[in-house]
């Protein structure tokens, strides 16, 4: 028999009876859409992890902080240059925090611009570069007196020259180059810090000068900005960046003269090689400090993720393999009325093989076309969840759907290959259900078939 | 083994088979110990009642089923031994069938049917199909060529069937109660197409029937009696 009548033979047994050829199809169809829909979604939480993941930003940094307030180990240059002699260990700078200050900043004309809080932190701030600390604009050169500050930095202020309630800017997150209207340029300014010791919680509210307490002033002038970077510090949103030389002056100007405080908060480690976090870290808890890093995390959340995909995956093979089902009652119920039929194609001199081919050919048929028409009907229903959770539908979020892009979430990811993948696969489930129809087929004998109404 | 036909020898050769059934607990004989010698170009008519093991004798000669003992040949072919895809190479060079039910596919038309033993052969469509057209033509169904089986009487569907029968020229072509199913005046039409086939190509037909006026087409009857040769006369016309 050619290839061509025996497929020809195959359609025409199809379309004789339409219904259940539908019906089976559409079984594998209902089958195909699952399982690309589910991993889709699968890939789709794929893809927002990873953009995640970038946003914690660098993987490769350790933050070490000291095991609670009464532990023994001090955080110290000591421990600074310890570590610096790891193996494995890139860069590694202490970094000085403001937390137990009472913070105030003025910037503007008669310190028109006023706030109360201020993420200022002190570090080596000629490692920046090798920190990887991302600049938006300007330089990270620092001289004396000279800081980074986040892009969100004139957030912090308020104008007091304005009402209270309209006296902070309402944007509430800064993503391109601008500044609310009616507020300062960072960058043209000159920032006047003032701390004092904030043992006296009543009075530290308070910018009036009645407080009697000690208090440290700098005059600061910003550089430049860094690009947030929430694993290195939210000092990289809307907070400064010194130099633990500025920063020992300025606290230097509120202790007792010759108790010169030493010590560090914290220490920022950074390793060559994200395998090499995990050695440093262990390196550094056996000394009796705490460590903190995103590779564990991260590992987490990846066996997580891929747990979930696999039960997605599985939801869908589970419809698949009912449909596989269906196309093999249906085969058997073909076979069962044309039993007649095939014992007079065996009689008139058709190979088994023939038979069995034709069979086999039917089955795979039903698969083909569920699974591609299950496939057009994914990417339809993949477009449409994409589309809804970019919120609503226009020229923009239809191509955002379907092709995504930078910085676009979307939920349902269909890879090509997951298409090619789904139609191959509905063949092979279609093939392999025809299997044991096919050779039920050939095995009935000619005789009795033909006399069999 | 590769199909000779020898004028000395004859076409089909059986050689004392002997058929069994298993019939729940106990075995039924069909056929006891039959051999026969038919020649080319006869038209032999396998005459018996219900039950007389006609039908089974047929399936033996045809290769449909496998005997218990014995040998059949035709052409020299051990038919017998075949496996079944060189049954069906066989079948489809030397056999045809014309069977009492037509037994025409139903969701194919009158040229296509008759056009299906070329199909199996891979015979190209037009080719195979200008042959069918010929073949149903002959057997005056012209106005029919492209009719479904369910759009024709029983008349025409044998002839369809015969015409599908002869399509391949084959050199044995078996039927098996042909008129069964027809009037006297059709099957009259259709024993003489018969007939008339087989003396154009010297075509050796094996006529299976209980019906005594059928045997009168043949030009030897063998009586078949309990799964037994009971008488083997020549007819002269």
């Amino acid at each position: 028999m050619k290839k061509p009548d025996l497929m020809k033979m195959c359609v025409q047994n199809l379309t004789r009876r339409k219904t259940r050829t539908f019906l089976t199809t559409l079984g594998v169809l209902i089958g195909c859409c699952s399982i690309v829909i589910m991993v889709s979604i699968g890939f789709g939480m794929q893809e927002q992890q990873e953009q995640m993941m970038k946003s914690f930003g660098d993987l490769t940094l350790i933050k070490v902080t000291q095991e609670g307030d009464t532990s023994d180990h001090k955080i110290d240059q000591n421990l600074v240059d310890e570590i610096e002699q790891m193996n494995g260990v890139a860069v590694v700078s202490p970094k000085k925090v403001l937390d137990s200050y009472t913070v105030h900043a003025f910037a503007g004309l008669n310190n028109r611009f006023q706030t109360d809080y201020m993420d200022a932190v002190g570090i080596d701030t000629g490692k920046i570069n090798e920190f990887d600390y991302k600049l938006l604009e300007g330089t990270s050169e620092l001289n004396e007196g000279e800081v980074l500050v986040g892009r969100n930095f004139v957030l912090n202020f308020k104008d007091s020259l304005r009402p209270e309630g309209s006296n902070t800017a309402q944007n509430g997150y800064l993503q391109k180059d601008e500044i609310p209207e009616g507020f300062f340029d960072p960058l043209a300014e000159k920032i006047t810090l003032e701390i004092s010791k904030s043992d006296n919680t009543g009075s530290s509210a308070d910018t009036d000068g009645s407080s009697t307490e000690k208090k440290a002033v700098v005059k600061l002038k910003p550089v430049g900005y860094t690009a947030e970077d929430y694993n290195k510090g939210t000092e990289t949103v809307d907070g400064m960046i010194m130099s633990l030389n500025d920063f020992q002056n300025m606290i230097n100007q509120l202790s007792t003269p010759g108790t010169t405080d030493t010590s560090y908060d914290s220490v920022m480690v950074k390793v060559s090689d994200i395998s090499m976090v995990e050695p440093v870290e262990n390196a550094i808890r056996q000394q009796g400090f705490n460590t903190e890093s995103m590779t564990s995390m991260r590992k987490d959340l990846e066996d997580q993720a891929r747990h979930t995909q696999m039960m997605f995956a599985g939801i869908g093979a589970i419809s698949l393999f009912v449909a596989a089902l269906g196309i093999m009652n249906t085969m058997i119920m073909s076979i069962s009325e044309r039993t007649r039929e095939i014992g007079i194609m065996k009689s008139l001199g058709c190979y088994i093989s023939d038979i069995r081919m034709m069979f086999l050919t039917e089955a795979g048929i039903i698969g083909l076309i569920g699974g591609a028409i299950g496939c057009v009907i994914s990417f339809a229903v993949s477009a449409v969840i994409n589309i809804s959770s970019l919120g609503g539908f226009s020229m923009d979020t239809l191509k955002a759907a379907i092709l995504g892009g930078e910085g676009i979430t979307r939920v349902s990811i269909i890879p090509i290959w997951l298409y090619v993948f789904a139609i191959g696969f509905s063949i092979l489930i279609g093939v392999a259900s025809g299997y044991y129809p096919a050779n039920k087929a050939v095995k009935i004998p000619a005789l009795e078939a033909i006399k069999s109404e | 083994m590769t199909y000779k036909e020898n004028e000395k020898k004859a076409l089909i050769e059986v050689a004392h088979i002997r058929k069994e059934y298993p019939l729940g607990d106990e075995t039924v004989v069909a056929l006891k110990d039959i051999s026969l010698k038919i020649n080319k170009g006869e038209i032999c008519c396998i005459f018996g009642t219900s039950g007389s093991g006609k039908s089974t004798l047929l399936n033996q000669l045809a290769g449909m089923e496998k005997p218990t003992k014995g040998m059949v040949k035709i052409g020299g072919v051990p038919i017998s031994l075949l496996t079944e895809d060189q049954l069906a190479k066989f079948r489809q060079q030397h056999l045809g069938f014309v069977f009492q039910t037509y037994n025409l596919l139903p969701n194919l038309t009158a040229t296509e049917n008759v056009a299906l033993p070329l199909l199996f052969k891979g015979v190209p469509k037009e080719k195979r199909e200008k042959i069918a057209r010929k073949m149903l033509c002959r057997v005056g169904l012209s106005h029919r060529l492209d009719h479904f089986p369910k759009q024709m009487s029983g008349g025409q569907q044998q002839r369809a069937g015969i015409a599908r029968a002869f399509i391949t020229q084959p050199a044995v072509v078996f039927a098996d109660e042909p008129t069964g199913n027809l009037d006297s005046k059709t099957t009259v039409e259709v024993m003489e197409m018969i007939c008339s086939f087989a003396k154009d190509f010297n075509q050796t037909i094996i006529l299976v029937t209980h019906d005594p006026e059928m045997a009168s087409y043949a030009d030897r009857v063998v009586k078949l009696i309990d799964g037994e040769i009971i008488s083997d006369t020549i007819v002269s016309h």
